[in-house]
């Protein structure tokens, strides 16, 4: 290598990484809504139906996350609107985030394993990979912790033994999003749970959202735990 | 920091045109990309404060690192009527009794990582502190009017490229939050924030310039680095519970109010 060369060679080495263009990957990058039909969720097989006091205490465990503003964690998140989808364009991260008050889910899409359940704290969205499959994200997450709202779509809740496989894909041109659930637990489910939601495309111009929520509010808390109307 | 700016630029323009000219077909497909309009640097990826005074936000590390801001009298009144009630045992803020959000410039501050996602027309950054998502819109919108302008924790950031720079301008804070250097944050407050990486992108520069005549005599002007976090790095979420009693307990004294 000749020195004429070394020179502009170390110092595009040195640079600081640009943005490359956009992967050749679908980009689901935008804000999209549920409407009125957007959603299609069959029961769920359960191993046993829920005892009566099993399903008093699982609702209270989530009203209780709504009263004192825990996290929400997935699969409550995904279920309002607008969600947004931050597809980072060096194709090694996705970010889906809510309006309500839960953290971003990270979808690592750089290759890597889920982190070791030996050194992984669970958390209310758990850990995420995902990789393509043609025009299809397919993402996969275990890791869940008793965070916040745990009822799924359709019955049964999230455990620690909870496997959530997703499938996101464009349909009508980029105009929909399609998001087929599958959840898997065998201390749950008798068989594989699967629901859809198919999100629009929110307009141009739409604006991330804060549905910020105080646990301090007296009256908020008086009309969370009363009896309606009364 | 122009001119060095400039003269960075100029170096990496001219050392893509010889490596490009010495490679043949294949380096110009590298220098087309390199020269492209638009080309940004890539700022995504977990970014950590670990400063050489240390890491964290107590024991005064801030102070060390970022010049006190110059308060206006009415400001300064406030803070010292403030400080006395502490004196007396009054606990004054109850955010982490509340578990409530935490006001932006936070999580900027804090020692936790955050993830930052970009793409052509967004930055997100994503806080393991409890609080929202900061979304910076780079796709050339404006602020909304004040009448239509919803005051959130992060408030409403658009931003823009300035060479290797970007720029981003913040209005539209709900107010009540603090700055380093003791500065407050009010419903009013402007921010602009330059964020640059550094060393070879190993890490990032921000500079905070806040503004505000009912609170800053002057604009408060600060800079803090931040190190890019190892790859593998993943997101922690920091819970934090209002009904747990030791949640409570740990900051308010027996006897108060709340």
């Amino acid at each position: 290598m000749n020195k004429p060369l070394l020179f502009p060679l170390l110092t595009l080495l040195v640079c600081p990484a640009f943005l490359p263009a956009q992967s050749k990957h679908p980009d689901l990058s935008g804000y999209w809504e549920l409407r009125f039909d957007s959603r299609n969720v069959p029961p769920a097989s359960l191993i046993a139906p829920a005892t009566p006091a099993a399903r008093a205490a699982q609702v209270k465990h989530d009203a209780d996350a709504i009263r004192w503003c825990h996290f929400f964690g997935v699969p409550y998140m995904m279920a309002w609107s607008p969600v947004e989808i931050v597809q980072n364009t060096n194709g090694k991260e996705i970010a889906i985030t809510s309006p309500v008050r839960t953290p971003a889910r990270h979808i690592y899409t750089d290759g890597r394993p889920h982190v070791s359940p030996e050194t992984f704290d669970p958390t209310s969205a758990g850990n995420s990979i995902g990789h393509w499959e043609g025009d299809t994200l397919v993402v996969d997450t275990i890791g869940f912790s008793d965070e916040g709202i745990l009822a799924i779509p359709g019955g049964g809740s999230r455990t620690a033994t909870s496997h959530l496989m997703e499938r996101f894909r464009l349909l009508n041109g980029g105009q929909r999003l399609s998001v087929v659930f599958t959840w898997e637990d065998p201390k749950m489910y008798a068989k594989p749970h699967t629901y859809e939601f198919r999100y629009y495309r929110a307009p141009p111009g739409t604006e991330a959202r804060e549905f910020d929520c105080n646990a301090s509010d007296a009256e908020r808390a008086k009309f969370l735990t009363s009896v309606p109307g009364k | 920091m122009n001119q060095r700016f400039s003269s960075a630029s100029v170096k990496r323009g001219a050392g893509a045109a010889l490596l490009a000219l010495a490679l043949g077909a294949s380096g110009s497909v590298l220098l087309a990309q390199s020269a492209a309009p638009g080309k940004v640097p890539d700022l995504s990826g977990f970014w950590e404060r670990r400063d050489d005074v240390g890491g964290g936000n107590f024991g005064g590390i801030l102070e060390k690192i970022v010049p006190k801001a110059s308060l206006t009298p009415e400001v300064v009144k406030a803070n010292q009527e403030t400080a006395a009630r502490q004196a007396q045992g009054e606990v004054v803020a109850f955010g982490s009794k509340w578990c409530l959000s935490n006001l932006y410039p936070f999580f900027m501050q804090h020692s936790a990582a955050w993830d930052l996602f970009q793409t052509q027309t967004e930055i997100m950054q994503a806080a393991e502190v409890h609080t929202f998502p900061r979304h910076i819109y780079l796709d050339g919108r404006k602020h909304p009017s004040p009448a239509r302008l919803v005051p959130t924790v992060n408030g409403h950031s658009i931003g823009h490229w300035e060479g290797d720079t970007l720029v981003v301008d913040t209005v539209g804070f709900v107010g009540g939050g603090g700055t380093p250097g003791g500065g407050r944050v009010g419903k009013n407050t402007h921010l602009t924030e330059r964020f640059k990486l550094i060393d070879g992108g190993k890490k990032l520069s921000v500079v905070s310039t806040w503004e505000d005549p009912s609170i800053y005599l002057k604009p408060h002007t600060y800079e803090l680095q931040y190190y890019k976090s190892d790859p593998g790095t993943y997101a922690f979420e920091e819970t934090c519970h209002a009904d747990d009693p030791k949640q409570s307990g740990s900051v308010v004294a027996p006897g108060q109010k709340y």
